[in-house]
């Protein structure tokens, strides 16, 4: 049964991991490939809510194993059988899956999650404190991360707890290449594309074309660009004009999260 | 064909202490348990681990400790967290940490196994993996003119630790349809030693029926034994999902020493073989639970 998603009218009941979800889901086109890591709950929702909407044709490789999964709902893993079930195909990953990750022509966008962001789009999952053999704490790692950054792929990040500890003047360790130290930094590595926009619970950023810094572009229903700026680490540049408001979810969308897509709220663990 | 099937005892006494180990595992999946708790029963020492994305088996081997340094790219249980011993090893230097990235590990792994010096990535470029280890990663400028790669150094561990599906008495390997891990493609060609953990031991007219299946040859595998549910509790598909509930009580205990001391007492030391050990962790109630993974989810 095909949704009737288009004009919906705007939600009025909706949360903020629901918000997120619909933010991401616009980041993707007909003509794109998507794949998740683990606990990737909300782009894995984000996926699925574009593909029963504007991007049927999304391909979808699951945990970057299993191509065009179908899933009844997301799974209390992104990263296990459960979510690539029925695929036409299982790549091998990390043998296989990474001729096509490490092509400039296939699977172009990634959505992430870091410990810590900085105001130029680097990213640390790796360890809190100056001392990296002994680290005030130790993170998991960069896993892939380190690999999708400096492979000219393009990042979103989500952040669910966006606060001056998440939020950074600068990462304690770059897990996964930004702009670095931003203007031409990263063009001068030869690494393309790069952190595109950067959502949290309280608004959406992307980065100055030119210095490559963080800068406010919409902030959520009922924030303030204050609160936004007080629980930044660092200072947002702001774009020209007044500050829009972020797009809220439809009812339609909300409804698809609700009841298809994520019904175990596996996007609020 | 040479024999290959032996006793995990015996298979695990080819580790020696302070030898690198690479092991097959994520987050959750298909990690050679059986084999890790063995690692810990004959009190190994000083161990180098090599892993993907470690979960479980890190901490275990953490907690009990038999390894002093880690090569890999994440260490995580995903839904079920940190690993807190490991976390705790690392922040306290007793574990060293060689981060390196998927593609990174990828290529040091597949120079090694390929007898060649390193193999390039372009991926973590610009990263401070680069600069904590500038012995096994150097910017190296492409004699083609193009833009410049990762030299990625090899890498040769001194044993593989796998688990498999089936595999005949010669060591010859099969793999059930399902997602395909890294660690088997590349891994076990690198290291010099490959010792394999089974559900079961079939006859070589079983493997006959499906060759596309075997995955690793006899010739390359030193050591196989028969494990049934060799990999809990993390997943073996299509075998088995994960133990949740096994996984939720170690994140119960691994903040505590004591409690984790007490665990590893009751599940690891104590029990004398795998099927004590499948008593110990609830027996048929819980091996049928996991078994049934496809209705649970």
């Amino acid at each position: 049964m095909k949704p009737n998603w288009e004009n919906s009218p705007a939600a009025e009941n909706y949360s903020i991991e629901e918000l997120i979800i619909t933010v991401l889901a616009d980041q993707f086109r007909n003509d794109d490939q998507a794949t998740n890591g683990m606990g990737s709950f909300i782009p894995v929702a984000a996926f699925m809510l574009a593909r029963m909407t504007h991007a049927p044709d999304l391909i979808w490789l699951a945990g970057t194993v299993g191509l065009e999964p179908r899933p009844k709902r997301i799974p209390a893993s992104t990263l296990e059988a459960p979510l690539w079930k029925d695929s036409i195909m299982y790549i091998e990953q990390y043998g296989d899956a990474w001729h096509l990750l490490f092509s400039n022509r296939w699977i172009e966008k990634f959505c992430v999650g870091a410990a810590q962001l900085d105001q130029y789009g680097n990213a640390n999952n790796s360890v809190i404190g100056s001392d990296y053999h002994a680290p005030k704490v130790r993170l998991p790692g960069t896993a892939g991360l380190a690999d999708l950054c400096s492979l000219g792929k393009k990042l979103y990040y989500w952040n669910l707890n966006h606060s001056p500890r998440s939020l950074v003047e600068k990462v304690d360790f770059i897990s996964g290449a930004g702009y670095l130290d931003g203007d031409d930094a990263r063009d001068r590595l030869g690494l393309a594309n790069g952190p595109q926009l950067v959502i949290t619970n309280l608004a959406v950023m992307d980065f100055h074309p030119d210095n490559k810094r963080m800068r406010l572009k919409s902030v959520h229903p009922g924030v303030s660009v204050e609160q936004v700026q007080t629980a930044t680490g660092f200072e947002l540049l702001l774009p020209d004009g007044e500050v829009p408001e972020t797009l809220r979810p439809s009812e339609a969308q909300v409804k698809l999260i609700r009841e298809n897509i994520d019904p175990d709220e596996m996007r609020n663990k | 064909m040479q024999e290959k099937l032996t006793t995990i005892e015996e298979a695990i006494a080819k580790v020696a202490n302070g030898h690198i180990v690479a092991l097959q595992t994520m987050a959750t999946v298909a990690s050679p348990m059986a084999l890790v708790r063995e690692l810990i029963r004959q009190q190994k020492r000083e161990l180098g681990l090599v892993v993907l994305v470690g979960g479980i088996p890190v901490d275990w081997l953490a907690a009990a400790g038999v390894i002093n340094r880690l090569i890999g790219a994440a260490v995580t249980m995903e839904q079920f967290g940190l690993c807190q011993q490991y976390r705790q090893a690392v922040e306290q230097g007793r574990i060293r940490v060689e981060e390196i990235s998927e593609s990174v590990l990828n290529a040091r792994l597949g120079a090694g196994a390929r007898n060649l010096p390193f193999l390039p990535t372009r991926g973590a470029i610009g990263t401070d993996l680069m600069k904590e280890n500038p012995d096994n990663m150097k910017l190296l400028e492409d004699p083609f003119g193009g833009l410049p790669v990762i030299a990625c150094r090899a890498l040769v561990p001194d044993v593989a630790l796998i688990h498999a599906h089936r595999a005949d008495r010669y060591g010859n390997i099969q793999y059930e349809p399902t997602a395909l891990w890294p660690d088997l493609g590349i891994m076990p060609k690198a290291a010099k030693q490959v010792i394999v953990s089974v559900e079961e031991i079939v006859d070589t007219e079983v493997l006959r029926r499906n060759p596309d299946r075997t995955v690793l040859p006899g010739f390359m595998v030193d050591a196989v034994v028969e494990i049934p549910y060799g990999a809990h509790p993390t997943s073996f598909y299509p075998n088995y999902g994960y133990d949740s509930a096994f996984h939720r009580q170690w994140t119960s205990v691994s903040r505590d020493n004591d409690k984790t001391a007490d665990f590893i007492e009751s599940y690891i030391n104590t029990p004398a073989n795998q099927q004590e050990y499948l008593e110990a962790i609830g027996g048929e109630s819980v091996l049928n639970h996991i078994a049934n993974w496809e209705q649970e989810e």
